[in-house]
């Protein structure tokens, strides 16, 4: 039985959904049950994510123990242990009808239904579950950083806990400052959400499903950026982050209208139906033959979906003959660029980055758990699940993005004083590396660095939130300095972080564990750089892009920027370092009320600290890289050679770490050395600057003036979306109104008047014509009446004689007209 | 307890009987009036749950007919009869009148003869939704005009007389449209009827319409462009919506919430019951019209609402943004050049069960935006956008829940918004990429213009319009109408199914009966070719 | 004795009509129009009584004559009664102050 599959199913929905039992209760009963003071509400938070930690951590072991044999095997020796190769072992076989369980290459996919949302004829759209060492990866990171975070964020938080907060950054009209009841359950409460939401989108099970639980996390989002809902430059990024977030949604709506129309599956996996029938799945529809070559129509121009199995269960072209599905490659093509550009909003990569920087204005937990290690980066993870369906030419286009975000951001991060925009810039900048690794074809690389970041980012969030909240919501680095001796739990934690990020390694030595630690006792043959886990993801990213552009000398630029933005990265974090903690206090004021943050917050700060320096330890031969590797999508291993079709042509895994024949360094080492010396010259430089002083950083400024104006100006993006974009819509939006009000309903009182007009004309002609002849007769027979009236005079002997003289006359005429008879 | 022919026949009348009670009113026993009314729509509602009950989902045809012969010389008879499409807009329709009764509580003036409005408006609705013959669908569609009219030209606003003669011009020139071309019908269907005279029965209609060579292409195709402005009018689509805006903006809370709830759903209601059915050819002919006018009204009505500063207009507006979803859904039919049979049919089912679904969804976020802009008049009597500000902190319970209504709104996954847009969005690309595209922008414009209504409104630090000591927090009555709204906000939100299950069925019938229709139809262009030959 | 033609009795007739006519015209005293009304109604008597006697007309016009006269006495006194009240009111019976019915 595959007992194994339901077991990680159980134990992942029920991390998933504790958090949204959470949220429930503490959003309908926190207040009424425990009133504002209370931290009830948060306690019950952290237990949420806490237990789903639990659940998550549990589900990997049991993961590995039984099917993925990396991290918590026996102790075999390590060259049997490094190749796992799971078509040898006695992994789950049949499965029962609603758990699925898929082994190609490497992969293990356990998948399944939830239950169905609707089902029109063949096409059905349901909740479903992938679950694969990427999805458990993902849950254990989520949720051990989501505990820290809240834990952390019960000590930040902690002065919402009253009647009456006085919010000091708004001004009521009066001049005074504005007061308002805490928040602080309904700041617990939103985490929570944020965390359902969040497990869901990792848990998904299908691409509709994913942008079901894209698009909740894009409102937790909101709500928690606006969190400080009467700030108006709060309520106003949140609003932007919404807004350029679903700008990148129009995009991958498009794609999941290709993919819909053209598979008529959302699926990530095969589907069985009852009568064991299996319908494919997305990923197996788009199959690689051995050269990694799409199976095309003759033409070419099209991609023929693999829908029929082999004896081997397989996936594989119907023959010519039969009925096939395909779908046009450059629409296949368009899909993916459609797809990317809802990571491309969410990861805040370029062009979309500009909502990022803002969306600091939420809390300081926020930014750590939503705004750098989790949500953003889901763009990051959807783009490396949905690794099998990009072609070569979206990874490009996935490479040039995240390089180019990954320098401009960097370059921004330069200039940026407010601690926390420091930060949020290098959030993107490292988006920015992992989009590139998964680009240049180094899936594992790209998630590795997305894993790692997500840890050291979240520490340095933490740390600059103890700084802030120390410095009494100070966020200016130039008011800070010297903090170091305040707060050295804080510091040197951040002085990890800052170094993991940097890529800093001592080369050349070498750490042996042989602690029986399960997760750092493997061995390998000269054990482990002495460096913290940025080094390590960074290196992978690196050296693929060199492989990469060894391969397509043309795209050169996407290991030269990378490069040179590894040295201002290094310089930017350690210039933040140095200027917040060494150096004279430069603000006495500020400086005398600083203390060191209370153990709730320093805490989780030693925790995450720990996992930042050692959670990828081994590199590219340690258990984090390796569990991820196990999901790797089956074509990636052998790279490609797009000569042929002529596109670019991507890395083998293997070869980058081989070393030439005729000597000298391998691929991976050579990345690995330039990468550290351009950490290490930004590291130099910015003590040379920030901490010696040699040079004064307001000089440069004042002889680079244009220069930094035009960096601190943020490249004008949002001067230049402004123009181009919010104006016109709102532009056009009047123009919308006004037609209504001046053309249709223009048109509509055009007929009401024409209508009023011909009914006056009939008013007019009934009045005038018709009442006029009726009127004319009544009249004339009147005038008649009274002109015969003066004949009447009453005297007899008038009318005698009228009489006899019309008596007479009546006579003659007789007479003359009837002369005889 | 009643057999379901009673069933249906009692929800369309009982409003009428309690009406008739309340004649016998006094006219100051406002308190006794009104809990009489709600008590006659919840009976109703309750019924119409009933009936829900006697209803077999895996019958997709009309079920529980009633037939009374009414005007024999004319073949018009009483038929009423229900099936998942029409159930599911009764049920909504009874729902819709118990909140918007429970809403109604601040109506002071002349309140015996708004009540007895509201219920005879209530009877219309029904009316139209059980119809099953063209003439008694086309008299309860005229009964339903008169009360609206009253209701918004004497319980409205300044404009009240303009808003109401607007929408009844409008309302009524798409009546008599509607009825020229149930007489073209009535007249073209002589020869199948065995007494010669002709029917008004719209099943049979659109049996005889499936059939294909009993009405002409011709008059498939104005017939259809006839009924199709008819109801075009009613959901609205652009260009036919300006009077939703002054109608909804003039009308009394209630009547707005009903207005948006129920009557733009008859619209919709009447193209897919009547218009396609009976035209199927007409239909097929003018799907790029229709598909283009839908996007237009969603792309139109979002930029329209972006501009606006009055709260009620735009939340107007994205009415005639969110109907024109309906549009798109229930038009996507793309055929096979060749054959002429539906390429795609089951995306086209999607289509049509995603615009069925956005009705009953819209009909439950409309009438909840509706009412968040009427708590908040009814207190500070203004409307004007940049005129509020920071009411989260006055009232915190109902900016909670006007986020969660805006939320539907604005189509965020869980609440009922979300499923009934995406899958039309999802269903269009089979039938037009470029419309697809264009129709897929909403999303961003419909985030704009939602969440800077919200940021103006309920956001910032302070209140600043006028009547600030007016502000109060919501009344037990109005929590209980956001809660009755929310709930189903949700419910719909996460297991679309409590539609879908009703709807499947009929809608997969009735598309496929439409495509046999527009295939059997003899077409134009062949008959020119094979007199040529 | 020579016969003799109706002209003379005609002619006396219409002397007779004509006074009875100027009569009328002229006398602003009721009592003086009603003497003309009789003139008029003996002139046209004679007329019939000589058509009668030489015309094939025969004793009907002797009949007709005979009605004229009783009529005449009729309304003489319905005239009179007249002229009487007409005095009552007026204290005259001039005939054109009768004209209070005048249009």
């Amino acid at each position: 039985m595959d007992s194994l599959g339901n077991t990680l199913a159980n134990l992942l929905t029920i991390a998933w959904l504790l958090p949204l039992f959470g949220f429930v209760v503490q959003i309908l009963f926190a207040l009424k049950w425990w009133g504002r003071k209370s931290k009830t509400g948060a306690y019950l938070a952290i237990f949420c994510i806490g237990a789903g930690f639990v659940c998550s951590s549990t589900a990997f072991y049991k993961w590995d123990t039984q099917a993925g044999h990396l991290v918590f095997k026996e102790a075999k020796p390590a060259a049997t242990a490094e190749v796992a190769a799971p078509e040898s072992e006695p992994t789950a076989e049949a499965s029962d009808e609603h758990h699925h369980k898929k082994s190609s290459g490497k992969q293990t996919v356990f998948s399944g239904t939830f239950y169905q949302l609707a089902q029109f004829g063949d096409l059905k759209i349901s909740l479903d579950y992938y679950i694969d060492s990427l999805t458990l990866a993902m849950f254990v990171m989520v949720t051990l950083i989501a505990t820290c975070i809240h834990i952390f964020a019960t000590g930040y938080m902690s002065e919402e806990l009253v009647e009456d907060y006085v919010d000091h950054q708004v001004h009521t009209h009066d001049g005074g400052h504005f007061h308002r009841p805490g928040r602080f359950y309904r700041f617990f409460s939103y985490l929570s959400l944020f965390c359902f939401a969040m497990l869901g989108l990792v848990i998904a099970g299908n691409i509709f499903q994913v942008f079901i639980f894209w698009e909740l996390v894009g409102i937790c989002s909101y709500l928690l950026i606006g969190f400080y809902i009467e700030r108006h430059s709060a309520s106003t990024a949140a609003n932007k982050a919404f807004i350029v977030n679903r700008v990148g949604d129009f995009g991958f709506i498009i794609g999941l209208m290709i993919l819909w129309t053209s598979f008529g599956t959302f699926n990530f996996a095969d589907q069985h139906a009852a009568d064991h029938s299996v319908k494919p799945g997305l990923f197996s529809m788009v199959t690689r033959d051995d050269h990694g070559e799409f199976a095309k129509t003759s033409g070419g121009k099209d991609v023929v979906l693999t829908t029929q199995q082999d004896g081997h269960g397989a996936w594989q072209a119907p023959p010519e003959s039969s009925p096939r599905k395909t779908i046009a490659y450059t629409l296949l093509i368009v899909a993916g660029l459609g797809v990317f550009g809802g990571c491309v909003g969410k990861s805040a990569q370029f062009p979309l980055q500009t909502w990022l920087p803002d969306a600091m204005e939420g809390p300081t937990p926020v930014s750590a758990l939503v705004h750098s290690a989790t949500m953003v980066a889901a763009g990051v993870y959807l783009a490396g699940r949905f690794y099998p369906m990009f072609t070569p030419e979206v990874l490009l286009t996935i490479a040039y993005v995240g390089c180019i975000t990954a320098f401009v951001a960097a370059t921004i991060a330069i200039v940026a004083t407010d601690i926390k925009k420091v930060l949020a810039y290098s959030t993107i900048s490292q988006l920015g590396y992992m989009m590139l690794g998964l680009g240049v074809g180094g899936w594992a690389a790209g998630l590795f660095h997305l894993i790692t970041h997500a840890f050291f980012k979240s520490l340095m969030f933490l740390c600059s939130g103890s700084v802030i909240a120390g410095c009494h919501h100070e966020q200016e680095m130039p008011k800070m300095g010297g903090l170091l001796r305040k707060m050295p739990i804080t510091a040197l934690t951040m002085l990890v972080g800052v170094i993991a990020i940097a890529g800093l390694a001592i080369p050349g030595v070498y750490l042996k564990f042989w602690w029986y630690i399960p997760y750092l006792s493997i061995n390998s043959d000269h054990g482990y750089v002495l460096s913290f886990s940025g080094f390590h993801s960074k290196d992978a990213i690196l050296a693929t892009a060199l492989g990469y552009t060894k391969l397509n000398p043309l795209h050169f630029l996407l290991f030269l920027i990378p490069l040179l933005t590894a040295g201002i990265t290094s310089f930017y974090m350690f210039r933040l370092w140095f200027y917040t903690f060494l150096g004279k206090p430069r603000d006495q004021h500020l400086h005398d009320h600083v203390h060191e943050s209370p153990w709730v917050m320093t805490a989780p700060l030693l925790v995450l600290a720990f996992f930042a320096a050692f959670c990828a330890l081994g590199g590219e031969h340690g258990n984090l890289f390796q569990t991820l590797s196990h999901s790797e999508p089956s074509h990636v291993e052998h790279g490609f050679d797009g000569s042929q079709s002529h596109t670019v042509s991507l890395p083998d895994s293997h070869s980058l770490h081989v070393k030439p024949a005729e000597g000298g360094a391998s691929t991976h080492d050579v990345a690995g050395r330039s990468a550290l010396l351009a950490a290490f010259i930004g590291m130099v430089i910015s003590y040379l600057i920030y901490a010696k002083r040699v040079v004064n950083p307001d000089d440069i400024k004042r002889q680079a003036a244009s220069v930094h104006a035009f960096l601190a100006n943020k490249w004008g993006f949002d001067d230049l979306y402004d123009v181009m974009f919010v104006k016109p819509a709102h532009v056009v939006a009047k123009f919308a109104a006004a037609i209504d009000k001046f053309v249709f309903d223009e048109i509509l009182h055009t007929f009401v008047r024409m209508g009023i007009a011909v009914s006056k004309w009939d008013r007019k002609f009934d009045e005038g014509v018709i009442d006029g002849i009726v009127n004319l007769m009544g009249n004339s027979t009147h005038s008649l009446a009274l002109s015969l009236r003066n004949v009447q005079t009453g005297k007899i002997r008038q009318y005698v004689t009228f009489i006899a003289v019309s008596v007479v006359t009546l006579f003659v005429l007789l007479f003359a007209l009837y002369p005889k008879g | 307890m009643f057999s379901p022919e009673v069933l249906s026949n009692l929800i369309i009348f009982v409003p009428t009987i309690f009406a008739f009670f309340l004649i016998f009113a006094d006219t100051k026993a406002t308190e006794f009036m009104r809990v009489w009314t709600l008590v006659g729509t919840a009976i109703t509602f309750a019924l119409s749950v009933a009936l829900l009950g006697t209803y077999t989902p895996a019958d997709g045809g009309i079920q529980q007919v009633v037939a009374k012969e009414w005007i024999s010389s004319w073949n018009i008879y009483y038929r009423i009869g229900y099936d998942g499409i029409s159930l599911t807009l009764v049920v909504l329709t009874g729902f819709v009148f118990m909140v918007s009764m429970l809403a109604s509580w601040g109506i002071e003036k002349h309140v015996k003869g708004y009540l007895i409005l509201f219920l005879i408006l209530e009877t219309g609705v029904m009316g139209v939704f059980f119809a099953l013959d063209f003439f008694l669908f086309y008299v309860f569609w005229e009964v339903m005009l008169l009360p609206m009219y009253f209701l918004i030209g004497i319980w409205g606003g300044p404009r009240r007389e303009y808003a109401a003669i607007k929408f009844f011009l409008y309302t009524l020139f798409g009546g008599v449209l509607m009825l020229i071309a149930m007489l073209m019908y009535f007249f073209a269907s002589a020869s199948m009827t065995g007494n010669g005279i002709g029917s008004f029965n719209l099943l049979d209609l659109a049996k005889w319409a499936a059939q294909g060579n009993v009405f002409s292409p011709g008059l498939q195709v104005a017939g259809f462009i006839l009924l199709f402005i008819g109801f075009a009018i009613k959901v609205p689509t652009f260009p036919f919506h300006t009077w939703l805006p002054d109608a909804h903006v003039e009308a009394p809370t209630p009547i707005s919430m009903i207005l948006a709830g129920v009557l733009l759903k008859l619209g919709g209601y009447g193209i897919i019951r009547v218009a396609y059915p009976l035209c199927p050819y007409g239909a097929q002919y003018a799907s790029y019209a229709l598909v283009a006018i839908g996007v237009v009204s969603i792309v139109y009505g979002a930029f329209a609402a972006l501009a606006q500063t009055d709260f009620k207009r735009m939340v107007a507006y994205s009415s005639v943004s969110h109907m024109g979803y309906v549009l798109v859904g229930i038009a996507v039919w793309k055929i096979s050049e060749v054959t002429g049979a539906a390429e795609g049919r089951d995306y086209w089912l999607m289509g049509m069960s995603g615009a069925m679904f956005q009705m009953i969804a819209h009909g439950v976020s409309s009438p909840g935006m509706f009412f968040c802009v009427g708590v908040i008049y009814d207190r500070v009597h203004h409307r004007d956008l940049n005129q509020f500000g920071g009411l989260t902190g006055l009232m915190p319970r109902y900016s909670g829940m006007a986020a969660v209504i805006f939320f539907a709104g604005l189509g965020l996954p869980g609440l009922c918004g979300f499923i009934g847009e995406v899958f039309v969005v999802l269903s269009a690309w089979n039938y037009s990429k470029t419309l697809a595209i264009v129709s897929a922008s909403g999303v961003i414009l419909t985030a704009g213009y939602i969440l800077w209504a919200l940021q103006r409104v309920y956001l910032g630090p302070e209140y600043k319009g006028p009547h600030p000591e007016a502000i109060t927090p919501m009344t037990s009555r109005e929590q209980a109408i956001g809660w009755a709204l929310i709930v189903p906000c949700f419910a719909l939100g996460v297991y679309p199914n409590f539609v879908f299950d009703y709807t499947d069925k009929p809608m997969a019938k009735l598309v496929r009966s439409l495509d046999d229709g527009y295939q059997n139809t003899p077409k134009p262009h062949s008959e020119l070719q094979t007199t040529q030959k | 004795m020579q016969a003799i033609g109706p002209n003379p009795f005609l002619f006396i007739g219409a002397v007779l009509f004509v006074c009875g006519v100027v009569c009328m015209t002229t006398k602003r005293n009721g009592i003086g129009v009603l003497m003309g009304v009789e003139l008029v109604l003996n002139g046209a008597n004679l007329n019939f009584i000589t058509f009668s006697r030489f015309t094939p007309l025969g004793l009907d016009g002797q009949v007709f004559s005979l009605f004229v006269i009783v009529l005449a006495a009729a309304e003489a006194a319905v005239a009179l009664a007249i002229a009487l009240n007409f005095y009552n009111n007026h204290l005259t019976i001039d005939v054109d102050r009768g004209d209070d019915l005048h249009g």
